[in-house]
């Protein structure tokens, strides 16, 4: 699979300063996949993201990426290239309107000569951002403000979609919502890596799983594979392995 | 009370100065808005574009427009150059305003020895020409003045507002590392930013030597008002300063008018006071 795949991580050691945050992470994307990385609060997950989204250093191990070693390669060539990031806790620009923000999304060329096409689509995906265009997005609800960041990174028209804790702290109805719509990326040929703390939720939807804990990649495997684990079932469905 | 001429003269004479004060303010508000760099030196580049522009009319024989020509390109290379000196030395907000002291001492020294502390005037033709309207009259160049402040401080609002530079850059001043992420180069952007801030300082020193008497202490002199009017307009917003500069000129100006001239520098402050205690999120 390493040769035919999308995204490919060999060994991954990234650290903040002296404190080493991953260690020997392997983990590889296929295009048009869709892979949850599940674990524990601290495991890594979001230093994972960040580090494949290049806005990390790399201390050790390799990053491919369609082939290129992108191992050194700066955020904005990770952009150019295809990757598109949904960040932790949204991070937009709060200052802008939603408009703008999505308009941010298609800065790199490629994207930019579709901007029309791409509203529309972003627009009818969350018709609720057609009407509140103009808005400034920090004044926006949780939910709303999560449809911007989905919409702005697919305004850049990614092969790969990096999604970090999209259900975070939004009213269920509305996680369902942002689950639907990344079954709808994936179904129009968009790889995603999905981080998310809502385990059962990640794992209806993905195609692979990886699980990372204490900085370390510690199981992998299809998610029926992954769920049939007691570990696996005790620590994050909160069930009792014995009951099976 | 004063006649309803000598008001609306001075109402005018408010807006022309103004109009500087909002030229000179722009740079300024740019850099600390989008670049997080208080520039203590943007009025010593203002002052120096103004003495290399006295030397290119009052010595070289050129025209005023063509030394326009030459200054601005050249102090847009500077702001260039700067910026990727501070980048280089990771100068911060603070920081900052060691430095560009610093620089702003140098600046004022290189003047003195090349130009003396004495006071220096341009003497051009058509340098004091004037229009009447009605009662008052409307000196030629000062008008000007006011002109290129308002079309420079719209222009770069809507370059801000409207163009995917623009909004890029507003993009990377909030937050630099998700700007990256979507394929923008915040410190391109941040050269090109200050470029064009040191290239405005260039066109206020232009009209400074145009316009006004010119030794080195003004430097220091203008620093008050200029950051009042940089502050009252909100960092980082064209329209913002032009309004700024206007309202902090005509309020000035009436001053003077009306009491004397002696308590026309207390306006400036009184409004920035009652600003920042009224409207405390601005800084």
């Amino acid at each position: 699979m390493s040769e035919s795949a999308l995204l490919a991580a060999e060994g991954l050691h990234v650290a903040y300063g002296d404190a080493p945050a991953l260690w020997d992470v392997s983990l590889t994307i296929a295009a048009g996949e869709t892979v949850a990385v599940i674990g524990p609060n601290g495991a890594g997950k979001t230093t994972l993201v960040n580090a494949l989204a290049r806005l990390l250093a790399i201390r050790r191990g390799r990053l491919r990426f369609d082939g290129d070693d992108v191992t050194a390669a700066t955020a904005q060539d990770m952009c150019q290239r295809g990757v598109a990031l949904v960040p932790e806790g949204r991070r937009l620009f709060v200052g802008m309107t939603v408009e703008e923000n999505l308009e941010i999304g298609c800065y790199r060329p490629a994207a930019r000569r579709r901007r029309a096409q791409n509203l529309e689509r972003v627009y009818d995906m969350f018709p609720i951002l057609r009407q509140r265009r103009r808005q400034i997005s920090g004044t926006m609800s949780g939910g709303q403000q999560q449809m911007v960041a989905i919409g702005r990174a697919l305004m850049a028209e990614p092969r790969l979609l990096l999604i970090d804790e999209p259900s975070l702290g939004l009213a269920p109805a509305i996680v369902e919502q942002v689950f639907t719509v990344i079954q709808d990326i994936h179904a129009q040929g968009v790889a995603v890596l999905l981080i998310e703390q809502n385990v059962a939720k990640a794992l209806e939807i993905a195609d692979r799983a990886y699980v990372l804990e204490g900085g370390r990649i510690v199981g992998a495997g299809l998610p029926r594979d992954l769920l049939a684990q007691p570990h696996i079932r005790s620590a994050y469905l909160g069930e009792d392995g014995a009951e099976r | 009370m004063p006649s309803a001429t000598l008001l609306g003269q001075s109402i005018l004479s408010g807006l022309f100065i103004g109009g500087l004060y909002a030229l000179m303010g722009l740079g300024l508000s740019l850099a600390w808005g989008y670049l997080k760099l208080i520039n203590l030196a943007h009025l010593a580049f203002a002052f120096l574009a103004a003495y290399v522009t006295y030397q290119f009319v009052g010595y070289a024989g050129l025209s005023p427009p063509v030394a326009l020509l030459i200054v601005v390109p050249a102090f847009f290379l500077l702001g260039v150059a700067l910026q990727a000196l501070y980048t280089r030395f990771a100068v911060g907000e603070f920081a900052s305003l060691l430095v560009t002291f610093g620089i702003a001492v140098i600046v004022e020294s290189l003047i003195q020895y090349f130009w003396t502390a004495d006071f220096r005037k341009l003497q051009i033709e058509h340098g004091t020409a004037s229009l009447r309207i009605g009662t008052l009259f409307v000196p030629v160049i000062e008008a000007l003045m006011l002109l290129v402040a308002a079309a420079l401080s719209l222009a770069t609002w809507a370059w801000l507002r409207f163009t995917y530079l623009g909004k890029a850059m507003r993009a990377s001043a909030e937050n630099p590392e998700i700007a990256a992420a979507f394929g923008i180069d915040p410190r391109r952007l941040a050269l090109l930013m200050s470029g064009i801030g040191t290239a405005y300082a260039g066109v206020a020193g232009v009209f400074i030597a145009l316009t006004s008497t010119l030794f080195p202490a003004q430097i220091f002199a203008w620093v008050g008002v200029v950051f009042a009017v940089v502050i009252l307009g909100g960092l980082g917003n064209p329209l913002g300063v032009l309004a700024a500069g206007l309202a902090i000129g005509v309020s000035e100006s009436v001053t003077m008018a009306v009491t004397e001239p002696t308590w026309a520098p207390l306006v400036a402050f009184t409004l920035l006071i009652l600003v920042l205690i009224l409207r405390p999120g601005r800084i």
